[in-house]
């Protein structure tokens, strides 16, 4: 194994140093990044000329260039790794990544885990309900979703979601039409979920149409969205709801344990709103908010652990997850009371259309700060999030039936095992044994970038920096973005192949 | 050998569709290829984008014409729509260049045809499409059987060779043909392109090959003193045919996006050619005052896309059997009334 590891290390590196290579030659071949010098108009042009050419050293041909470049980059001669400067302004290299690299993080990380969470799931229950009307939906949408370029879905969602949202906050009331045409959209989607006769789809259709018209009817008079809030009743019903689809999803909701244990956790963090809200002022940081978190994920693992004897696994998830939602409606509750100040702040246009922060903000408010990444964030993760979406859910439903199908299913059915049981233990642990590969390199780009996204969203991250190498004939950076990429790539590969064979261990690595 | 081989082959659906509980009756008699047709065109969603292809690749090139060639020796045959994209016409009727009969996509402020410049974008773009997906998709083929086929130290060099592949980013591929070295051509563009797409499906195919390797029939033909190229065009391949069109087919869908995305970055396809990519990053800040400028070309990318996607599907339900049973809930219920069928899902 340990030589396995050592030899597919040698071997990355040895690929590693032929990409950066052939990388250095094709951009340096490819143009000259003295053009905007010699284009200018400046008196000293010549002067500039030799100073730039002996610093980059552009008297040196790039195939051997490249070794001066890869001898600063591993710091054999200083000891320090040096990336070198950039053309224009002459910033190290290292700097620009080191801090493009946490915008980047920023706005990739929450639209992976939701793709993956989201995805996943809705390719489990794609693949459980084959054929059926859900299953065809979910694939329609999924082939929809792939064949979307992410800047064209992006002009659409800066249109509808940012600029058409911040006119409607000016006027937050609801007409009847669009009322009704919300009611039915959001009844079709509920329905979908639903299966069995006709008479239990259409009395599920009628009471969801009822609840979601008699919502927004009430969200549009009292106008919610530009005064939004959830209040204690608010979180504790949400709680409750989730509680009990937890329990559903995890032991079914015969199991009493395990939806008392969730219930209980949701009344720990109703408990905790008052002194929550009390503590938690303008002033707050993040260790304090890491504190509440583990505090109300702890307890809640105690809760599940003492509330049953046998079997205490499903019911500790059942009262985690329970917690850990009370405790983001909790949170989203706190930022929802900050939600009219920066409403103001942002001078009525709250939903951003471009960057990563707003620079005229002057505040030092923990929530309105947090307010306002997260508005920026809204429009790139909605977008990366339904790209990427599709992906999973294609690749866990095929996944998913791929396990179905096999014998050890059959076996555990016909020992009379519950259909949940079955699902939850033997087929999906199973199933998202191949989805480590796509996860593996799914978090390899996290660092990479998404070249397309930053460009229309206007984010300063390492897709930018790249892209801005590229346009600017900039060496240094450019060969800065892309070897952080290519060796996150490479490593990646090795990391899915190690993975797969330690939670597959019928797939030996092959000596 | 051959035939006793394909004999077999034709007699392995049956068994394969009496799996399925509800194939034995409807395959009975059929040759694979015909199965597979079958099945293919009961894929309404398939169908449908099939049909769709068609029409809409005889629609674009016999309206915006063929071009091929330099600027020197130009081969140019004209389409059957009045203006070609770089002729620049008088405003029409409407002051802001929106659809009117004459120009059913709307002018752009500088006069020129819309609905010529979208044909001639989809040409370029379905062009380009087709040739990354072949090229991919030969290259990918060829790397991934020999490396699943023979295994050892030259599955292990091919395999280190597509992890080299992967690291090199595309964006700089588009970047150096199309930016840098300029109109050295779209084909050149596509071409470059397709050399450096093709890893994902190298690693599928060597996948199938390496469990399709260890089948009887491979071992019956070796030991019939059948040739290594033999068994790799004879037996292997053809059973693997299924995965390598799917896949090709997906793989085609995922190059439109490449090039509508790196010509949206100002990578790909330059200025005096357009695409379609290239038309949206153009006039996506017209959005709000000439929002057709926006869609069209949108709505183009989808539309092709989205109907590649639906004949990969059903191409994929057609090659592969146990996927296959597009049966609605009422027959399935009629045929399988007990727990028995829950078992085979």
């Amino acid at each position: 194994m340990l030589a396995f590891i050592g030899r597919r290390i040698s071997l990355a590196l040895l690929i590693l140093f032929g990409s950066t290579y052939l990388t250095y030659q094709l951009a340096a071949y490819s143009g000259d990044p003295l053009a905007g010098v010699r284009e200018s108009t400046d008196p000293n042009k010549e002067v500039i000329i030799a100073e730039l050419t002996k610093t980059l050293q552009l008297d040196v041909p790039p195939p051997a260039r490249y070794f001066l470049w890869l001898q600063k980059a591993l710091g054999l001669a200083t000891g320090t790794p040096d990336l070198g400067n950039t053309v224009l302004l002459r910033f190290p290299v290292i700097d620009q990544i080191a801090t493009a690299i946490p915008i980047t993080i920023r706005l990739l990380l929450l639209s992976t885990i939701l793709a993956i969470v989201l995805g996943i799931t809705f390719g489990i229950l794609s693949a459980i309900r084959q054929y059926s009307r859900l299953d065809y939906s979910l694939t329609f949408l999924s082939f929809l979703l792939f064949s979307l370029p992410i800047f064209w879905v992006a002009v659409l969602l800066k249109e509808f979601m940012a600029i058409q949202f911040n006119d409607f906050l000016a006027r937050p009331s609801i007409d009847l039409i669009s009322n009704i045409i919300i009611a039915t959209i959001l009844a079709v989607i509920i329905t979908g979920f639903v299966s069995g006769t006709r008479k239990r789809v259409l009395i599920t259709f009628g009471i969801s149409f009822t609840a979601v018209f008699v919502l927004f009817f009430v969200a549009g008079a009292t106008e919610w969205f530009r005064y939004p809030s959830l209040g204690i009743f608010g979180i504790t019903i949400l709680g409750a709801s989730c509680a009990v689809g937890f329990t559903h999803v995890f032991t079914g909701l015969a199991n009493k344990k395990a939806l008392s244990a969730g219930l209980t956790s949701v009344g720990l963090g109703a408990a905790v709103y008052f002194p929550f809200n009390a503590l938690a002022g303008p002033g707050t940081n993040y260790q304090l908010m890491m504190a509440f978190a583990v505090l109300m994920l702890v307890s809640s693992y105690f809760i599940g652990y003492f509330f049953t004897k046998i079997d205490k696994g499903p019911v500790i998830r059942v009262s985690m997850l329970s917690a850990f939602f009370v405790g983001l409606f909790t949170v989203l509750d706190k930022l929802m009371q900050t939600w009219d100040t920066y409403y103001e702040l942002s001078n009525g246009r709250p939903i951003e259309t471009m960057g990563s922060y707003n620079i005229t903000l002057k505040t030092n408010d923990f929530w309105i700060l947090n307010l306002d990444l997260l508005t920026h964030l809204i429009l790139p993760t909605t977008a990366l999030t339904l790209i990427s979406f599709a992906g999973y859910l294609r690749y866990s439903r095929a996944s998913v039936l791929e396990v179905l199908s096999m014998d050890y299913i059959r076996t555990a059915r016909a020992k009379g095992m519950p259909e949940r049981e079955v699902i939850l233990r033997h087929a999906l642990r199973n199933a998202m044994i191949p989805l480590t590969t796509l996860i593996a390199f799914d978090i390899a780009g996290l660092l990479g970038g998404a070249i397309i996204t930053e460009a229309v969203f206007g984010w300063r991250g390492m897709g930018s920096l790249a892209n801005e190498a590229i346009v600017t004939q900039d060496l240094n950076l450019l060969m800065g973005t892309f070897s952080i990429t290519a060796f996150l790539a490479v490593m990646a590969t090795l990391a899915a192949d190690l993975i797969y064979s330690t939670l597959d261990p019928r797939i030996r690595i092959r000596k | 050998m051959a035939t006793n081989f394909r004999k077999k082959k034709n007699s392995t659906a049956p068994m394969e569709g009496s799996e399925t509980g509800s194939g034995n009756i409807e395959v009975v008699g059929l040759s694979q290829g015909q199965i597979i047709r079958k099945r293919f065109f009961q894929h309404k969603p398939a169908v449908a984008g099939l049909i769709f292809m068609i029409f809409f690749t005889i629609f674009v090139y016999s309206a915006a014409g063929i071009h091929l060639g330099t600027d020197q020796n130009k081969i140019s045959i004209p389409g059957w729509w009045k203006y070609s994209h770089e002729d620049i016409v008088p405003q029409g009727s409407c002051a802001t260049g929106c659809p009117s009969p004459d120009h059913p996509m709307g002018q752009l402020p500088n006069g020129r045809d819309y609905f010529s410049l979208v044909m001639r974008g989809s040409e370029i773009s379905l062009m380009i499409m087709v040739v990354i997906g072949g090229l991919a998709g030969i290259i990918g083929t060829v790397m991934g059987s020999v490396s699943g086929f023979f295994g050892g130290i030259i599955d292990a060099v091919m395999m280190r060779f597509t992890d080299f592949i992967i690291t090199v980013p595309v964006i700089l591929i588009g970047a150096v043909i199309g930016y840098n070295i300029g109109n050295a051509g779209v084909l050149l563009l596509a071409v470059f392109l397709g050399l450096f797409s093709w890893t994902g499906l190298a690693r599928l195919v060597r996948g199938e090959f390496l469990t399709l390797r260890e089948r009887e029939f491979v071992d019956a033909a070796r030991v019939a003193g059948a040739s290594n190229r033999r068994i790799i065009f004879k037996h292997i391949l053809p059973n693997s045919v299924g995965v390598i069109i799917v896949s090709t087919t997906l793989l085609l869908s995922s190059s439109i996006l490449i090039e509508t995305g790196l010509s949206f970055l100002g990578f790909g396809v330059q200025p005096p050619d357009v695409s379609l990519g290239r038309l949206i990053s153009d006039y996506q800040g017209e959005f709000i005052y000439a929002p057709w400028l926006f869609w069209w070309p949108g709505v183009i990318i989808i539309a092709i896309a989205l109907s590649i996607n639906f004949i990969g599907d059903g191409l994929r339900d057609a090659f592969d059997p146990r996927q296959s049973r597009r049966i609605n809930r009422k027959d399935f219920l009629a045929k399988t009334s007990t727990r028995d069928a829950v078992n085979k899902r």
